[in-house]
């Protein structure tokens, strides 16, 4: 059976618990399901690990039941691996799943370089304006869907949605000149 | 006896007017160069086909992730042949990024000896993370002056350039921040305008001659609406100011200098 991948990153620097704790939640894994994900992975940062420990005890006793396989690590120095794992493709045994990161720029980077339907949720406790806006911008022009806290579970519907539509199949790669330097360097004509 | 005090009061009103003279004196003589020096047009006389020295001033962090991202996808390595790494005392891991990455080039373009073709330089910060402010000033200016001494070529990592470089000079100064990068771009200007002084006083200042220390700017990728501080200060001192986002393009310092510039996301 096809992979269907749930990517989420909180990053390096800082730790986002309330992320980690909102896609633990039973009600965003029976949303998952719905949408016929059958793996979450979650790199959980700094201070997630309690979270993702007490949630393994818990599902180890049985309590909770769902199809979702589930699986995290603290941090690894190099993202790519696992984003490409979130992409469409059928040689592999992967369909097109999704990706939800904080708002730091080098998780954004690497998801839009993956071209995978992406969730930012910008850090309500990191008063950071400039990540705001840009998660803004980028909701606005269409290469990422924002994410509240309140609201985790809505996004993986939005996220399925917009798949292969969404503007990072079709923007962004067409375009690789070289930086724009030539008049500096001023060459004979 | 008693107009001693009214005396030195006088003399003391004298120096400080003088002062004040020679101050915005200072102060006309920069803002005129940095206008001169931002709207001036570049005499075409670099040959195709010779080799270019780029320095890259790498910032740390997601400064040099950033950076590395420009270099890999948006630089001719075959144009830019020789390359000079700034790095701040402490940073290794960009550093090792450097090393690793010429190794990338030199692996893709089947090149033997890859050490021939860059240095990695390290210079002491401007202000390290909780420095106090007080001795801020005393570290940004041994950061300048090591900086003088790197475009220079006299910083004690560099080596000799290949004979092929006409000039200790780098062509092209690129950086994206944040402080090293604002004394980077500072120190360039610096010896421009002593060399453009030189130029008109010796009466060569006609005479058409290749740019060098050309000064150019990254704005990072995160910042869509505003500028960030390295960028504020650099608007009228960099000589080409990029910018990755619609909203930031066409600023300017003030009315005469040059816009910043779209260049789309060269980061992706």
């Amino acid at each position: 059976m096809a992979v269907k991948l749930c990517f989420v990153t909180v990053g390096a620097t800082a730790s986002f618990e309330k992320l980690v704790q909102a896609v633990l939640h039973e009600s965003f894994l029976a949303e998952l399901e719905k949408h016929k994900f059958t793996r979450l992975l979650i790199q959980y940062g700094k201070g997630g690990q309690h979270i993702f420990d007490a949630y393994r005890a818990e599902y180890e006793s049985g309590s909770i039941d769902h199809g979702v396989e589930i699986g995290g690590f603290e941090l690894r120095p190099n993202m790519t691996p696992y984003l490409r794992m979130v992409q469409d493709d059928p040689a592999n045994f992967q369909e097109l799943g999704m990706v939800i990161s904080h708002a730091g720029t080098g998780s954004i980077l690497d998801a839009l370089r993956a071209g995978v339907p992406l969730v930012v949720v910008p850090n309500p406790d990191l008063a950071d304006n400039h990540q705001q806006e840009l998660a803004d911008e980028l909701a606005g022009q269409g290469y990422a869907i924002i994410g509240s806290l309140d609201d985790i579970p809505g996004t993986v519907g939005q996220a399925v949605k917009q798949g292969k539509q969404a503007p990072f199949f079709r923007r962004g790669h067409g375009d690789r000149s070289t930086v724009p330097l030539t008049d500096e360097l001023s060459w004979v004509d | 006896m008693a107009s001693t005090p009214q005396t030195l009061w006088g003399l003391f009103l004298k120096i400080l007017g003088l002062a004040a003279a020679i101050g915005v004196l200072i102060l006309v003589v920069i803002l005129v160069s940095l206008v001169i020096s931002q709207n001036a047009t570049l005499p075409k006389v670099r040959r195709r086909g010779t080799p270019v020295h780029v320095l890259v001033v790498l910032g740390s962090g997601g400064h040099t992730a950033e950076m590395f991202a420009i270099l890999e996808n948006r630089f001719d390595f075959s144009v830019y042949t020789y390359r000079t790494y700034v790095v701040s005392s402490g940073d290794d891991l960009s550093a090792q990024k450097a090393v690793d990455f010429e190794d990338t080039i030199a692996q893709r373009n089947k090149i033997e000896e890859p050490a021939d073709n860059y240095t990695v330089v390290t210079i002491p910060r401007a202000r390290r993370v909780h420095q106090s402010y007080l001795t801020a000033p005393f570290s940004t200016l041994h950061c300048f002056w090591v900086c003088l001494l790197v475009l220079l070529g006299r910083h004690p990592d560099q080596r000799p350039l290949p004979s092929q470089y006409p000039s200790v000079y780098p062509d092209i100064i690129i950086s994206n921040g944040p402080a090293v990068a604002v004394c980077m771009i500072f120190a360039a200007k610096f010896i421009r305008f002593f060399i453009f002084c030189f130029r008109w006083v010796s009466g060569q200042a006609s005479k058409p001659e290749i740019s060098r220390l050309r000064t150019v700017y990254v704005e990072s990728w995160a910042r869509v609406r505003t500028l960030s501080t390295s960028g504020r200060i650099l608007l009228p001192i960099a000589d080409k100011f990029l910018v990755q986002w619609q909203p930031l393009a066409g600023h300017r310092a003030w009315w005469g200098m040059k816009r910043t510039e779209y260049c789309g996301w060269v980061v992706l």
